[in-house]
């Protein structure tokens, strides 16, 4: 049942992806509102499905949970900010990230009784949420670059007269970059505590753990060289863009592509 | 027959740098003017940022252009006359009918130029330079720039350069409530620009001029606040947008004199207008993180694409040119043709009269006051029978095809004056002149 459910949000995603692509292109009011409504009922679906599917584990549950906070968290933002066009850069990504998970099943990673704890879906569903929100972060990032070079080069071409301004692009970025943060420091944390279930340690030297420090120091820097130095714009984009690379190293380091893949 | 003339140069052929030798102050304007309208020559001059031209009307057009031509050489060399267009008669028309509805702006559609064309209008008017072709033109003129504007949304989108140069801005800072300008050098764009700044928010304003006096002076006209020359670097610090409009031969910032104000800023953007010809703001600036550098030529480009984006409206303008191009050609035709039937009444009406007084003369006093007026009546029915069909003829070709050929058919028939000129005032032309 969950997967026809999720087979009909997929199609709806699409559909609304293409929706907010032909708005870049023809700027009819319409195809925003098309868009919005394909998300909004393709949201209810989806949710149901994993609501169906239980604690995410392994790869498919795992893009699929990415892909549904990727959209809510987008589809919050065009309601709030009426900024249709963040949707044209971000839905074809979240329909990216959905289609291996609808389509691919393995056993990926089971999870030894030790982490079975109530606090497990908490620390899964932060952990992904804070992934949305860099994700979101990055798109509008790789925006701001896009306007920029437009803005530099004299080039005042279909996206100079589409995109937002790059100042609302900045502080996009940096609220983004602010909860992203929040939420994966929290990651880190509830993560510790997962791990001395596991390896009996708060921390272990593993690609995933390497990589999320990483990118949780780099985004730490990234935050202080905001307050306190004033940085923003373009090098604040780059390192957004850096810092998500690593976040998606650590991603696929915990759900590592299973040797059993298949398609459905 | 007078012919119309326009000749002269604008953003579209001419560089800034061509166009500011042109500019010349409002008295020096006026002698020119008068020299110009020697004769029965008309000449009217219309000089803005983005445009030097003049229209002229005379019998010989060629003597007018001849001294025009002379003049521009001698005010910004020979090679200035590279740069300049000209259009004879209809087309000088249409072109009067473009610029002042702002269909050949830089600004497509903007509104100062209809001011600035009825300004030199007046002016031309004062000095005794505009007589009735020009008369007749211009205010033909304004009416379509009237119904341009009235009848297409062609004003409504940002229009002027200035809006464009906030539009910019507004694309790096999003907002500009709160943002500070800093004016360095005082111009006439400038002051239009800063002018929209603020009305888009802008929240503190400063004009730093060379003489502060006349910063100053300005200050108090735009609710600003004049600094010295000297304090530059410091003012560049806590400055949002920078627009520049200086006289200064070389640039007067580098990226050696922004970049250290960059760190001290914090890093915030710094957007940064020049308007001035030659450049105030080395190019490399812009390659400076965070600085978004640009010259009047960058704000054409912005412009160019709002005029794309405005296609429609202009084609819809242009036709209502055309129409009313046609409208003026209609009416002048009849005009024309006017002069001719004009002539050719007065001519009969006085052999009719010549005619009356021999043979009432011959007759005397035989004559009853009522025979009288009876013989006199039907001379002038005999007239106005033989005068009606080519009357009727000759307005009906003069509508169709311009100065008809008619018209001149009948002045060789009827051994007709040549038809006095359009510039004559209409009352005189009409009631004729025979000789």
């Amino acid at each position: 049942m969950w997967h026809a459910l999720l087979a009909i949000a997929f199609h709806e995603y699409a559909l609304a992806a293409l929706a907010y692509l032909a708005y870049l292109l023809w700027q009819w009011k319409l195809f925003p509102l098309i868009g919005r409504s394909l998300v909004g009922s393709g949201l209810v679906l989806h949710a149901i499905a994993l609501a169906a599917q239980g604690v995410p584990q392994g790869l498919a549950q795992g893009l699929s949970a990415l892909s549904f906070l990727l959209l809510l968290l987008l589809l919050i933002l065009d309601l709030r900010y009426r900024m249709p066009v963040i949707g044209a850069f971000l839905t074809p990504i979240a329909v990216a990230v959905l289609l291996p998970g609808l389509y691919l099943h393995g056993s990926g990673l089971t999870l030894p009784n030790s982490v079975r704890r109530p606090l497990l879906p908490l620390h899964i569903s932060i952990a992904l949420l804070g992934m949305a929100a860099f994700a979101v972060a990055t798109g509008v990032a790789v925006m701001y670059l896009l306007l920029d070079r437009q803005m530099k080069g004299k080039h005042f071409g279909m996206l100079f007269s589409r995109l937002p301004s790059l100042g609302f692009l900045d502080e996009l970025n940096r609220r983004l970059v602010v909860w992203g943060f929040i939420a994966l420091s929290v990651t880190l944390i509830t993560g510790a505590y997962f791990a001395s279930g596991i390896h009996g340690a708060f921390w272990v030297w593993q690609s995933k753990e390497i990589a999320t420090l990483v990118a949780w120091a780099l985004f730490a820097g990234l935050l202080t060289a905001r307050v306190f130095a004033g940085w923003q714009g373009r090098r604040v984009a780059m390192l957004t863009m850096a810092g998500f690379c690593l976040l998606l190293v650590s991603f696929f380091s915990h759900y590592p592509v299973p040797y059993d893949v298949g398609l459905r | 027959m007078m012919e119309l003339l326009c000749l002269g140069l604008s953003h579209k052929t001419a560089p800034i740098g061509v166009r500011e030798r042109l500019a010349l102050p409002p008295e020096q304007q006026e002698q020119l003017l008068q020299q110009l309208c020697t004769g029965r020559a008309e000449a009217m001059l219309l000089s803005t940022c983005n445009r030097v031209e003049f229209y002229l009307a005379a019998a010989d057009i060629q003597r007018a252009r001849t001294a025009v031509v002379d003049e521009i050489s001698a005010r910004a060399g020979s090679a200035a006359t590279d740069h300049l267009y000209e259009y004879h008669g209809d087309a000088a028309l249409v072109h009067l009918f473009r610029v002042s509805s702002s269909l050949d702006s830089m600004v497509v559609g903007e509104a100062q130029i209809l001011g600035q064309v009825k300004d030199a209008f007046e002016v031309a008017q004062r000095v005794g330079a505009a007589g009735g072709e020009l008369t007749r033109v211009c205010s033909a003129a304004f009416a379509a720039a009237k119904r341009v504007r009235s009848e297409t949304a062609i004003g409504r989108a940002p229009v002027s350069m200035a809006s464009a140069a906030v539009e910019l801005a507004e694309k790096v800072f999003g907002g500009l409530t709160g943002k500070s300008v800093l004016m360095v050098g005082a111009g006439e764009i400038a002051e239009l620009t800063v002018k929209h700044l603020h009305s888009a928010g802008a929240k503190e304003i400063i004009i730093a001029n060379r003489t502060l006096q006349r910063a100053e002076a300005l200050a108090t006209d735009l609710g600003a606040q004049a600094k010295p020359f000297e304090a530059l670097p410091t003012l560049l610090v806590n400055a949002d947008v920078v627009i520049t409009s200086t006289a200064a031969p070389t640039p007067l910032f580098t990226t050696e004199s922004v970049a250290p104000a960059l760190k001290l800023r914090r890093f915030r953007p710094l957007f940064m207008l020049d308007i001035a010809v030659p450049r105030d703001i080395a190019p490399e600036v812009n390659q400076l993180g965070g600085v978004y550098a640009y010259d009047i030529d960058d704000i054409q480009k912005v412009v160019a694409d709002n005029s794309a984006t405005r296609g429609a409206e202009a084609d819809k303008a242009e036709a209502l040119i055309a129409e009313e191009i046609a409208k003026f050609v209609r009416t002048r035709s009849v005009r024309d043709g006017v002069p001719v039937l004009a002539l050719l009444r007065a001519r009969a009406d006085q052999i009719a009269r010549t005619e009356l007084e021999k043979t009432l003369s011959h007759m005397g006093e035989g004559l009853s006051e009522r025979q009288r007026r009876s013989i006199e009546a039907m001379a002038m029915a005999i007239i106005n029978k033989l005068l009606h069909q080519p009357t009727a003829k000759l307005r009906e070709a003069s509508l169709d095809e311009g100065i008809s050929r008619l018209a001149g058919a009948a002045a060789e028939l009827f051994g007709l004056e040549e038809t006095p000129s359009t510039s004559d005032p209409p009352a005189t032309a009409q009631r004729g002149r025979p000789r």
